[in-house]
């Protein structure tokens, strides 16, 4: 077995370039993955980044201008979408207005050339598995929104495809919906085993429910990881900016010493900080440290390791944000849980902030 | 409040315009229709309610015979001309772009702007010549001519229809394993059937309506429901033309009513 047979979906080089000449535009740059088979695999970036045009190169719906793309090992050059073992769940849904829930939902297996008692059979058990036995005979435009979501993951699992694409596929729902969907869809894919290529803009969705992340921006990957490890440990400012909240400081170097370095806290005290692999920054210069909200405490003033000066708080429900600022005038966001019994200090108090042990982070410039 | 000093309802004089606009529209249609039943021959006094005309025009075995020829004519060239629309509908909208298409769409929406009378006599020549060549007088110089004028009005809804169609859907087709075939054959087609409905029945009234085309093409023998009126009045006219014009009238009504309803209710 050679390794890119390993994966379920293997890409290498892949680069896609729209227009020509002068108006040349990189939507893909260099993307290597492989994909494991039965895995949740999340693309996340901004709108524009390229994700929707990364998930087109996989359905075939276009074609890279450089680089392969294998599925379950056969190389996909020049197969149509029709035949490609990977079935896609629309942003827009794109159910046919013109057929009942049924119909779309067998409409796969029908092209496959089943047979009537097989498509019957298929349709009715992802009915059920999408809990929409009771709206079978309903035309798309009879149901609601989340309804209409469900079906177009009902039709595209029908055929039971090696990999199922959702190209952002809760974006149109509202919230409580959206969380109801969140769990049914890791449910489905724990079901039924299928690779998901999960398409989102948004981290909390991206971090909840994948077992991998790839983080992407102006058609690159730049990170691609674990949600732990996107989280705790971001490779860049964007990583780090992109995913969950995060206070950057800038921070003299006061002594380095293997992966970690000494660096200088406003007010004086020194905290370690992980460094990224292979960087070593000269004693005396400043580098960019990155630390969580919630990965602060308040402790009694002139303890722990920084001051800092109540500006503001902002209510979260589950959490307040105190808006501070330490003694040489940074700004830091702490993020600290509520608790009825717990008044939210007053803009001009002084607190005591301790540091998570190997909560700060240098990053890479 | 401001809205309303914009209303055009406001301008002096509206409802006089909107009533006399109408009338001229309408009455003589009016006057037509009422004098179809008249009893007695004349267009200007009324001598009583009767069906008389009717009877006479059902008798009249011309008047027989070229409403079959126009309606056969119609029938026919709007058939032709739904199918090369929806083929020329489909190479405009899908397949991208591609250099030429601003001059192709004006091409096939040609007969719109060039005076018919033009058409006419290009036509005439053209005819006439090959008739010549060829020794050939049937009906085909009709149905051609006929067609390539119902093209434009066939296209029109036709592709107004198409391109309200996503795209994904046929893209959710491919991805569901319909070869181009089959994704048109189940998807695109039945979705683009109000649209060809439409522009059948559109090309169908155009057809039935022309006058002046079929005037210059036709051979000995090949009147149509219109050429055949304009023959009539130029000798005296009898109710029986009211009676004929108000039946080819209730038939385009009825034509014009399937098709609202058609685009309406077909539309979602
Ligand atoms: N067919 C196309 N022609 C030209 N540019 C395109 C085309 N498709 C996408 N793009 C461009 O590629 C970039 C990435 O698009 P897309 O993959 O849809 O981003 P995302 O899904 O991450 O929001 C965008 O700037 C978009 O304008
Ligand atoms: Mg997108």
């Amino acid at each position: 077995m050679d390794a890119t047979d390993k994966g379920e979906i293997h890409i290498a080089g892949v680069n896609k370039v729209f227009g020509q000449g002068a108006s040349a535009f990189h939507a893909l740059t260099g993307i290597d993955l492989t994909i494991a088979t039965g895995e949740f695999f999340t693309l996340l970036g901004p709108s524009g980044c390229g994700k929707t045009t990364l998930l087109r190169v996989i359905a075939g719906f276009e074609q890279p201008t450089s680089g392969s793309l294998r599925i379950n090992g056969a190389e996909m050059a020049g197969l149509g979408p029709n035949r490609r073992p990977v079935n896609t769940v629309f942003q827009s849904y794109a159910l046919f207005p013109h057929m009942t829930v049924a119909q779309n939902i067998g409409f796969g297996l029908k092209m496959l050339g089943k047979s009537r008692s097989e498509i019957e059979a298929t349709t009715s058990d992802m009915l059920r598995l999408v809990r929409m036995e009771a709206l079978a005979e309903r035309r798309p435009s009879e149901i609601s929104g989340g309804q209409q979501q469900r079906v177009a993951l009902a039709r595209a699992l029908a055929p039971r495809p090696r990999v199922l694409l959702l190209d952002e596929p809760l974006s149109a729902l509202d919230l409580k919906l959206r969380k109801e969907m969140q769990s049914e869809l890791k449910r489905l894919q724990t079901e039924t085993g299928i690779t998901f290529v999960f398409v989102t803009h948004d981290q909390e969705e991206a971090l909840t429910m994948s077992d991998r992340i790839a983080v992407m921006s102006a058609g690159r990957i730049l990170q691609l990881g674990a949600p732990t490890d996107i989280y705790n440990a971001p490779v860049n400012r964007f990583v780090a900016d992109f995913i969950g909240e995060t206070n950057f400081l800038v921070l003299p170097v006061a002594q380095t010493g293997g992966a970690v370095a000494r660096l200088t806290l406003p007010g004086g005290n020194c905290a370690e900080a992980r460094l990224p692999e292979g960087m070593t920054p000269v004693t005396g210069t400043t580098v960019t440290a990155v630390i969580r909200p919630e990965q602060a405490a308040i402790v009694a003033p002139e303890t722990g390791d920084l001051t800092a000066r109540v500006e503001s708080a902002v209510f979260f429900g589950t959490d307040t944000h105190l808006h501070l600022t330490l003694a040489d005038g940074q700004p830091f966001v702490l993020r600290r849980q509520n608790r009825p019994d717990q008044q939210p200090p007053e803009p001009g108090a002084m607190l005591g902030l301790s540091l998570a042990s190997g909560a700060l982070r240098v990053l890479e410039d | 409040m401001a809205e309303k000093s914009y209303s055009v309802r406001r301008i002096p004089g509206f409802g006089a315009v909107a009533v006399f606009t109408f009338a001229m529209l309408y009455l003589p249609i009016v006057i037509l229709v009422l004098f179809s039943f008249n009893a007695g021959p004349s267009q200007s006094v009324w001598e009583g309610f009767s069906l008389h005309w009717y009877e006479a025009a059902f008798q009249n075995r011309q008047v027989r015979d070229v409403s079959i020829r126009s309606l056969w004519l119609a029938a026919t060239a709007a058939s032709i001309a739904t199918v090369l629309a929806t083929l020329a509908a489909l190479g405009t909208t899908r397949g991208g772009r591609f250099p030429g298409q601003t001059i192709i769409y004006a091409l096939i929406n040609q007969p719109l702007m060039v005076p018919e009378i033009v058409t006419g006599i290009a036509l005439l020549i053209f005819v006439a010549a090959i008739k010549v060549q060829t020794g050939y007088t049937g009906m085909g110089y009709l149905v051609m001519a006929h067609t390539a004028f119902c093209i434009p009005f066939a296209y029109l809804p036709i592709r107004a229809r198409l391109e309200t169609l996503d795209a994904a859907l046929e893209s959710a087709a491919a991805d569901l394993y319909a070869s181009p075939v089959q994704a048109f054959v189940h998807i695109t087609l039945p979705l683009l059937v109000p649209g060809i409905v439409a522009g059948f029945m559109l090309g169908f009234v155009i057809s039935l309506d022309t006058v002046v085309i079929t005037e210059f093409v036709k051979s000995a023998g090949q009147d149509t429901l219109p050429t055949y009126m304009l023959g009539q009045l130029r000798r005296t006219v009898t109710p029986e033309m009211n009676a004929i014009a108000t039946l080819f009238l209730a038939l385009s009504l009825l034509i014009v009513t399937a098709f609202f309803l058609v685009t309406r209710t077909r539309g979602r």
